[in-house]
């Protein structure tokens, strides 16, 4: 177990600098002239080279992307040209706001979700089944924005149910926090929400084939015993690999959800940073969104191991 | 020159010096004969094949037709490219200012209301369609022809070639597709070219991974091992032997990547990577218009069904497909 927890972190290691190159590149060397990508087509030529030299645009780019990831490992992340404050705290202040927002959304909905798809998986083809499918579908493909308003409409503008804010005001109890982010989390449950009970769904049929059900089933188990101790626990290996697998669209509609909530999440810091060519903060939160990404699915493998005995006994 | 295998006629043996086949009627004849016959052979068994071909797809078009997921799907989707194409001729002018009415609520002059520049409601939500129509097919297309390529390469030569293909195609994917798309065009600009491309890049290594995928579980069989027995080079054999054996996992591939292409153009026009205004396009026109929620809520539920019913539809559309071709 330790072993696999160990190679899987080993592994993670080129992929990391692999995509900090990705990203580099992508930040660095399409906008061509970093310094004038800054200043702007109206700057003087003399003005763009001084930049440039200050920001050591004008050094080979291995150089560069060495100096880069050297810094970023020593937690020296740099200046935000834009908005004149140090990269690393606004980053992570707002790693901690989009963190806190996912991970509710993601242990509201994950129970759920898989007790929909065992549910349907346990009718298979019924009414219910078909209704469950398609229902939890939709929700997943529809995107957060378009969620994210009707349901502002509905919940806070007609029923004033909930606050039209993400966040309460200074100085409220920290279980208020909570209530003010139900409703921009329900676009990130709905977006989850079909891939989980999918795989819960299919698991659950397959499982059900399986000859140690049948075997379990004659020799007398009471049925709830038979769901929750056989069915329910060999379905979980393919719908945790999946949650895993779906924290890229998380991110995804992190960004957009906390755009349409105004939300001070990493999500909206990228947006910010991207429409305003603020590259050192772009850079440091796409990296921090990779990281998380393959922290992600680090988790996922783990849990997978934890579920299935071959796997955890096996190392 | 007889024999040596570089002169090769109908029968090397008659081959003596001084007497050519060719010129000679009898023979000339006797190889018309033979060359229609083993034609009309071949015909029949291409007919044959294409019969079985027309068949088959004639069943597939049959269960298609009676899917109600799938026609469902298709119908929501039609009507909005129909819309797209044609709404110009059915409704007002999706761009026509009136001061005057601004903010009006669904009445009969404007049934779906009016927006804060007193543009029809309805004839902005049925124009825009026509961006989102635009961008996710032409994206998808392009998706499918790289990663049909690279799925094709990759899973044909395998060794060497594969391992360097699969391993960078899983660093492109170490990131979520919206931020890169986002880091992209941030720097390179906006327009419908720029996003087209970045979307049809950013879907291509999840498609060459299914091609690639069904390359492999064809490359084993018979008929490719007779075809390189023949002699055919490799290009053939990937492009006329194993792609039209892998169409049915291609379509579904590419129906799944639609819709995801929907939903990502959709994103980045609301998150203001997309087109600019006066533009109708859904995602932009609820971006501008979410601060007049609690005013004139039409302004932003109407384009919000519209664009919502869309990616349903397209979705139908693969859930019938996948049902169908998985029988």
């Amino acid at each position: 177990m330790l072993r696999l927890i160990g190679r899987r972190l080993l592994f993670m290691v080129p992929t990391l600098i692999l995509a900090s190159m990705l990203i580099f590149a992508l930040a660095e060397v399409l906008p061509g002239n970093v310094g004038r990508s800054i200043l702007g087509i109206y700057a003087p030529q003399q003005a763009v080279d001084n930049l440039n030299h200050q920001l050591g645009a004008d050094r080979p780019l291995v150089v560069r992307w060495g100096t880069w990831a050297g810094h970023f490992v020593e937690g020296n992340w740099g200046i935000s040209p834009v908005q004149k404050v140090p990269v690393r705290p606004t980053v992570l202040k707002a790693l901690g706001y989009s963190v806190v927002l996912a991970g509710f959304a993601l242990v509201v909905i994950v129970p759920i979700a898989i007790l929909l798809g065992v549910f349907a998986g346990l009718r298979r083809d019924s009414v219910l089944d078909r209704g469950i499918t398609i229902s939890t579908l939709s929700m997943t493909v529809i995107p957060e924005f378009v969620s994210g308003v009707v349901l502002l409409w509905v919940f806070a503008v007609w029923l004033k149910w909930l606050p039209v804010t993400a966040l309460p005001p200074d100085g409220s109890p920290f279980y208020e926090r909570f209530y003010y982010l139900i409703l921009p989390a329900i676009p990130l449950m709905f977006l989850e929400l079909g891939y989980i009970a999918r795989m819960a769904r299919v698991g659950t049929v397959q499982v059900l084939a399986m000859p140690y059900i049948r075997t379990a089933v004659l020799k007398g188990l009471p049925r709830r015993r038979v769901i929750f101790g056989h069915v329910l626990r060999n379905a979980m290996v393919p719908t945790v690999t999946v949650i895993g697998s779906q924290v890229g669209w998380l991110i995804g509609g992190l960004v957009v959800v906390e755009t349409l909530f105004a939300y001070p999440g990493i999500g909206q810091l990228m947006v910010r940073s991207a429409q305003q060519h603020d590259i050192p903060m772009l850079e440091a939160s796409v990296l921090m969104v990779a990281v998380l990404y393959m922290v992600a699915n680090l988790i996922a493998d783990i849990v997978v191991a934890l579920l299935n005995p071959r796997i955890r006994m096996g190392g | 020159m007889a024999g040596d295998g570089t002169n090769l006629g109908p029968n090397p043996d008659l081959q003596t010096e001084g007497w050519r086949p060719d010129a000679d009627p009898e023979m000339l004849e006797l190889q018309a004969d033979a060359a229609s016959a083993r034609q009309t052979e071949e015909l029949h068994a291409d007919a044959a094949a294409e019969r079985e071909q027309r068949r088959q797809r004639r069943y597939l078009v049959r269960a298609l037709l009676r899917s109600p997921t799938f026609m469902t799907g298709m119908v929501i989707v039609l009507f909005w490219v129909f819309m797209a194409l044609f709404s110009a001729y059915v409704t007002q002018s999706p761009t026509n200012v009136d001061a005057a009415a601004s903010l009006k609520a669904p009445s009969v002059a404007h049934l779906f209301g009016t927006d804060e520049l007193g543009r029809d409601v309805l004839a902005r939500t049925m124009a825009g369609a026509r961006t989102v129509l635009i961008i996710a097919p032409l994206a998808t297309i392009l998706a499918l022809l790289w990663g049909g390529i690279i799925g094709l390469v990759a899973g044909f030569y395998r060794g060497y070639t594969d391992e360097v293909i699969m391993r960078l195609i899983d660093v492109l994917l170490a990131l979520p597709i919206v931020i890169t798309s986002i880091l992209v065009l941030s720097l390179l600009g906006t327009g419908l070219t720029i996003i087209i491309i970045t979307i049809g890049a950013l879907f291509t290594p999840v498609v060459s991974r299914t091609v690639r995928a069904a390359v492999i579980g064809e490359r084993e069989r018979e008929y490719v091992m007779a075809a390189r027995l023949r002699g055919e080079r490799s290009a053939f054999v990937m492009a006329r032997e194993i792609l039209p054996n892998i169409t049915q996992p291609i379509i579904v591939e590419g129906t799944i990547r639609l819709g995801y292409a929907v939903f990502t153009a959709a994103t980045l026009s609301f998150l203001g990577f997309g087109l600019g205004p006066p533009s109708p396009d859904w995602g932009l026109t609820i971006a501008n218009e979410r601060i007049y929620l609690q005013v004139a809520p039409w302004t932003v539920l109407f384009p919000a069904l519209a664009l919502a019913s869309l990616v349903v539809g397209v979705n139908l559309i693969t859930d019938g497909l996948g049902r169908v071709f998985s029988k």
